[in-house]
């Protein structure tokens, strides 16, 4: 059954969950540009999230026909990656928070987050306006 | 993993960076006191810095493993720097010994101002994270606006 909310509002969502994640791994980076030894992490989502929505979009075993009902895109069951197992090179300056980066990835994901929830406030704008004009 | 955590990591950046000056200026301001408490003259200080998980064990162990890895950082202490003091012959100085030696920090300006600056832009960045931050908050506050 076909809920009020289509599914693309609760990837919406997710995908604001996963940038408000970034964000903070941005942050602890961009408090530590001073402390020596600390190594700068990172959180990729991108990717695996192109693939988990391909994988679901087409079911995760092989349709063998169109008619087959593909399995929806369950927005609750994926997770980002960490990268805990990036191994900087330990040369002075090369594996210290680099603020250029961490500024950038800041603002990139800032950006695109604003972005996603004008995207979702437009989506429940345009439901509103559905009902409102169903009602007249 | 919530709004409120970005703030205190943005938060503990901006206090780590306010300490590490306030050492900056103490030691631009003694870097000719030839007194002091402890007898001799002001030893330089510089500030260290930890990076700190933001949550504590209970929680680490209840969130999920994301949530583990942020870090805020924190200041873990003033350490005296062990470098040798400067030796200026001025014999007519109240502190100068018997030789008409007196002995002052040895405090290099130029590097001084350059921790300086180090601290300032590491404040700053840390303003336009909180200042991402809020933005990204009142964003989401608008979606229930409708």
């Amino acid at each position: 059954m076909k809920g009020i909310f289509g599914s693309h509002i609760h990837l919406t969502a997710k995908v604001m969950d996963m940038r408000l994640d970034r964000q903070n791994l941005v942050m602890g980076n961009i408090a530590n540009v001073n402390t020596p030894d600390y190594k700068a992490q990172r959180l990729e989502f991108e990717g695996k999230l192109q693939s988990a929505l391909n994988q679901d979009a087409h079911g995760k075993m092989t349709r063998t026909s169109q008619d087959h009902m593909p399995s929806a895109f369950s927005a609750n069951g994926f997770q980002g990656d960490d990268l805990q197992d990036f191994k900087p090179r330990h040369i002075y300056g090369e594996d210290r928070v680099d603020l250029d980066k961490e500024m950038t990835s800041l603002a990139k994901n800032g950006m695109m987050y604003n972005a996603l929830a004008t995207v979702i406030r437009k989506n429940f704008q345009g439901l509103q306006r559905v009902i409102q004009d169903g009602a007249k | 993993m919530d709004f409120m955590t970005a703030l205190d990591i943005g938060a503990s950046g901006l206090k780590a960076q306010r300490a590490n000056l306030n050492v900056i200026s103490m030691n631009m301001a003694n870097m000719r006191t030839t007194k002091t408490m402890e007898g001799g003259p002001y030893r330089r200080k510089s500030v260290s810095f930890e990076a700190t998980p933001v949550y504590s064990p209970f929680d680490t162990a209840m969130r999920d493993k994301l949530n583990q890895n942020l870090q805020g950082v924190k200041v873990l202490g003033v350490t005296a720097d062990e470098r040798p003091f400067k030796q200026v012959y001025d014999p007519h100085h109240p502190d100068a010994n018997d030789q008409g030696y007196v002995f002052y920090p040895d405090i290099n300006v130029v590097e001084e101002m350059t921790n300086m600056m180090n601290a300032t832009r590491g404040y700053e960045s840390n303003v336009q994270t909180i200042t991402a931050v809020k933005q990204m908050f009142q964003r989401a506050l608008q979606i229930g606006q409708g």
